[in-house]
């Protein structure tokens, strides 16, 4: 189904964020330590909403939260009651501009795991409260390979919203989804603008085309997922894994890790259960209680990571638990990059 | 600062002789400047070998992994690493005749952006103070001197300093990178970590990241050698150096001009008593 | 905020100390009407919660037949299993998610002879299904236990077996790994004595395994080398979980997750997972 397009210029595209800013409770990239985080904004000066990719968290943490308060607590003598826990504060409707296209897609991937037996009824109201608001980059970064993954970039409906800065130098503003078709009717001065779809089609097409030919690495996922599914004893894992030193930094900026731990904070009486992010490859991720451990090893942990994301997760939920972001490789301290080691690996497949 | 050369000649004579199971150093990435540190097992891999003003990471990290327990280990030490290694030996970490190590005269490493990072500039010890071979052109004594935004941050009062802190915090997500990248953090088990710890609990607030980061450098208070391998981990870019450099230079002043590492055997100012010490907070 | 995740509470009816390091806590909700509307099928188990301390994941040891309270058996084992030994009284309350899960396959069962093959604390798991059996008992056929132990003092439920040993269409056999002056049993290990005493009759028979997992391993072992087939071996397995529910990816063997789609496994489903359990 396709939805309609608008074309203005720079300064519509700014008017467009401002009234957005100005209708809604609106998160975008905020500088900090030269880093950008998503944050809630109040003004369009505070944030950028074209922040360079190396340097842009993920929007996952506005879904789910470093840490998120599963419940607050009161244990005493006179017996334990589940305070009411606060107000999800994330649950609200509200506006996220500045996304990039391969988070947006993560959201999608991340559904799967959300929605499946038990439904996790947060992470599904925030997303159906909150309008995604994309603009698609112009050019790929070095570590960026979204367009070698199982999604068609060109044609991504993750986000509500498309934004492309056309080669002709225009702007395009296009809806994707009912949700962002409805959005975009709020905006009069947007919506004055509609471009005809034989006129919309090739400018979105044309810079698609230039920004796919940005890409420095490419591969086909579907030979590496094949070649992948059947490496699980392969020796090079060890020598693969030895120059990663475990940091979990991977894990934590990764858009599609959703591995989590349950922990309390407790003063005096009143104690807080939090959820918060871990990694598969903490050495105790799976360390039991009795001392038994089923990965031990580095290699063991560091062949579950690159596995789930190309195998496991393919294989039950279908999809790649990959979008092609590049942040784990853009974060790494020691510069590992994980298309080069499953390409490696999947080259010792038989 | 290219030693790529010698680099490749010393491991290859180390692994001809067999003096050597693994070598530890550094490999291009193929496709930037930017290097992915390497552990080579024979003599086939040493043209991967290179070191130059982008061999940015504490090697020393690797004495503490799994790839390198119980072996007979070459590696590459530039100033602020070999400090760090000083202390691994100190602290019976690693065994001095395990290892071979090819020392560095550092003339400083560069960031991303190409410049030499700013601790390299205010660098007290650019030459390895361990090794086993030396490389490049050793340095002349420098003296101590406070980076200007550690300077800067000690001349606010306490509460404006907790206020800045407090804004660090606040981006730590609690990923541990910091830690973990960190070639002195080697227990098995970090306290932060413990289960039973309901102060640190894992959850990412800004007061637990408060305790976490504070217990942390006061950990490595007397210890840190400034390699900025948190820093570099960071995926957040917090400015962690201050934290350390601030002890770093308390430790400096009041504890007869101590610095980390630089005396095989030294226990750390912390860990050794002096009549000397100040005692002028005791009632 | 995350509703999942949040428990319920229940309060600790009874304390049973069943070896040194081995307590049953009997427990029931505390709101009123809950403990009727609880409903739980043998292998399922549950998110216990000290609160302060932190959540572990049980069995359920007792059966749905026995609804009025339901069991843990926890052995001190960790930190949070440490703080609950020394922490929690009878009357106190503890924070209870679940029940999760997958169950012994019961249809599978029916008609069949049972064999149950339990070590130390992985009776508890089988003790579910031992009590549902029983309650049930029309439905099988012939009926062993066989339970090894470390020592006469490291086994749990001991009234309980005596009990069992005292129903006639049950048939019990113990073992401890080192003799005692006192004890009259066997001893050895569960599975030379699997091979040496109880001479299972391959026919028709399913069999309930659990233990620790050196154990397990033996003993299907030597299942398989008595000539039973794999999908006639059923055990329960351990794996750390947090959330119970098939999200926070702690359980993942492969593509299976142990807490939804375990953690009962026949022999067969072990064989296609990865090594890594």
């Amino acid at each position: 189904m396709s939805f309609e397009t608008f074309v203005t210029d720079k300064t519509g595209l700014q008017k467009f964020y401002e009234a957005i800013i100005e209708k809604n409770e609106t998160y975008a990239p905020v500088e900090k330590f030269g880093n950008f985080d998503f944050k809630r904004i109040t003004r369009l000066s505070e944030c950028n909403p074209e922040s360079p990719i190396e340097k842009t968290r993920s929007i996952k943490p506005l879904f789910f939260p470093r840490s998120a308060k599963v419940m607050k607590y009161v244990a005493t003598s006179a017996g334990t009651e589940i305070a009411e826990t606060d107000k999800d504060p994330l649950a609200g409707k509200r506006v996220i501009i500045g996304a990039k296209h391969c988070d947006a897609r993560a959201l999608q991937v991340l559904d799967k795991v959300y929605s499946w037996d038990y439904i996790d009824t947060d992470f599904r109201n925030r997303r159906q409260n909150t309008v995604i608001v994309s603009t698609r980059c112009d050019k790929a970064a070095i570590h960026c390979f979204c367009t070698s993954l199982d999604y068609d970039v060109e044609t991504l409906d993750a986000m509500d919203v498309l934004i492309v800065n056309g080669i002709d130098g225009k702007i395009y503003i296009r809806a994707k989804t009912e949700k962002g078709n409805a959005f975009l009717k709020n905006f009069p001065t947007i919506h004055d603008s509609q471009l005809p779809e034989n006129e919309a089609a090739p400018a979105l097409k044309a810079q698609y085309e230039a920004f796919a030919a940005t890409f420095r690495l490419q591969m086909n996922y579907r030979e590496v997922n094949e070649k992948l599914s059947k490496v699980f004893d392969s020796p090079e894992f060890e020598s693969l894994s030895s120059n990663c030193i475990s940091c979990n930094t991977c894990a934590f900026v990764c858009p599609t890790c959703h591995c989590f731990k349950i922990s309390d904070e407790k003063v005096k009486d009143t104690g807080v259960r939090y959820k918060s992010y871990d990694s598969c490859n903490n050495g105790y991720f799976t360390l039991m209680a009795g001392g038994h451990n089923p990965r031990p090893a580095k290699y063991r942990r560091w062949r579950q990571r690159a596995l789930h994301k190309f195998v496991y997760y393919k294989e039950r939920f279908g999809e790649n638990l990959c979008v092609g972001c590049g942040k784990c490789t853009f974060a790494c301290p020691v510069n590992i990059s994980i298309f080069e080691v499953v390409n490696q690996v999947s080259d010792t497949a038989m | 600062m290219d030693y790529t050369k010698q680099i490749r000649e010393i491991a290859t004579k180390l692994f001809t002789e067999e003096k050597i199971d693994v070598f530890v150093g550094y490999r291009t990435t193929g496709f930037d400047e930017n290097q992915v540190p390497v552990i080579i097992t024979g003599l086939e891999e040493i043209p991967k070998l290179i070191f130059n003003d982008k061999s940015v990471f504490n090697l020393t990290n690797y004495l503490k992994q799994e790839h390198t327990r119980n072996k007979r280990v070459g590696l590459i030490v530039k100033g602020c690493d070999s400090r760090s290694l000083n202390l691994l030996l100190t602290e019976n970490q690693v065994k001095r005749e395990k290892l071979f190590v090819i020392g560095i005269a550092c003339e400083g490493v560069c960031d991303d952006e190409g410049n030499k990072m700013q601790h390299c500039t205010e660098c007290m010890f650019p030459d390895a103070v361990v090794f086993d071979e030396m490389v490049g052109t050793t340095h002349d004594a420098r003296l101590y001197q406070v980076n200007a935004d550690v300077r800067e941050l000690a001349s606010k009062s306490l509460v404006e300093r907790r206020e800045y802190f407090e804004t660090v915090f606040e981006s730590c997500i609690r990923c541990n990178a910091c830690r973990h990248s960190c070639p002195l953090c080697y227990c098995a088990k970090c306290v932060i970590d413990q289960e039973t710890s309901t102060l640190y609990h894992g959850a990412n607030t800004t007061s637990s990241a408060f305790h976490a980061l504070m217990t942390w450098s006061l950990h490595l208070a007397g210890r840190c050698v400034d390699c900025r391998n948190c820093e570099s981990a960071c995926p957040m870019n917090l400015p962690l150096h201050l934290l350390h450099k601030q002890n770093e230079s308390v430790i400096y002043e009041n504890f007869q001009e101590h610095m980390a590492g630089v005396v095989e055997g030294d226990r750390g100012a912390f860990y050794k008593y002096s009549m000397k010490d100040p005692d002028d907070f005791i009632m | 905020m995350e509703q999942l995740l949040v428990p319920m509470i229940c309060k600790i009816d009874k304390i049973i100390q069943e070896t040194p390091d081995i307590r049953t806590y009997r427990l029931k909700f505390k709101e009123e009407g809950r403990m009727e509307k609880f409903s739980w099928m043998p292998g399922q188990f549950i998110e216990f919660s000290f609160l302060g301390s932190g959540e572990c994941t049980f069995c359920i040891a007792s059966s749905s037949t026995r609804k009025e309270s339901f069991d843990c058996s926890i052995k001190r084992a960790g930190i949070v299993t440490a703080d609950i030994h020394s922490g929690l009284d009878e009357g106190d309350e503890v924070g209870i998610r679940g029940p999760y899960g997958n169950w012994f396959p019961l249809n599978d069962l029916k008609g069949k002879n049972l064999l149950f093959v339990g070590g130390g604390i992985g009776l508890a798991p089988l003790r579910s299904l031992i009590q549902y059996c029983i309650d049930n008992r029309n439905d099988y056929k012939d009926f062993t236990i066989l339970y090894g132990a470390r020592s006469s003092a490291d086994m749990c439920y001991k009234d309980e077996i005596k009990e069992w040993q005292a129903n006639k269409g049950l048939r019990v056999v113990l073992t401890i790994d080192k003799a005692e002056e006192t004890w009259k049993s066997n001893v050895g290990v569960v599975p030379k004595i699997l091979e040496e005493v109880v001479k299972p009759v391959i026919e028709n028979t399913k069999v309930i395994t659990c233990g620790p997992p050196i154990m397990i391993k033996y003993t299907i072992q030597s299942l398989l080398k008595l000539g039973f087939a794999d999908k006639d071996i059923i055990t329960t397995l351990e794996m750390k979980m947090q959330c119970g529910i098939g999200k926070c990816g702690r359980c993942n063997i492969g593509s299976t997750y142990v807490c939804k789609d375990g953690p009962v496994f026949t022999n067969e489903q072990l064989k296609l997972l990865p090594d890594e359990f």
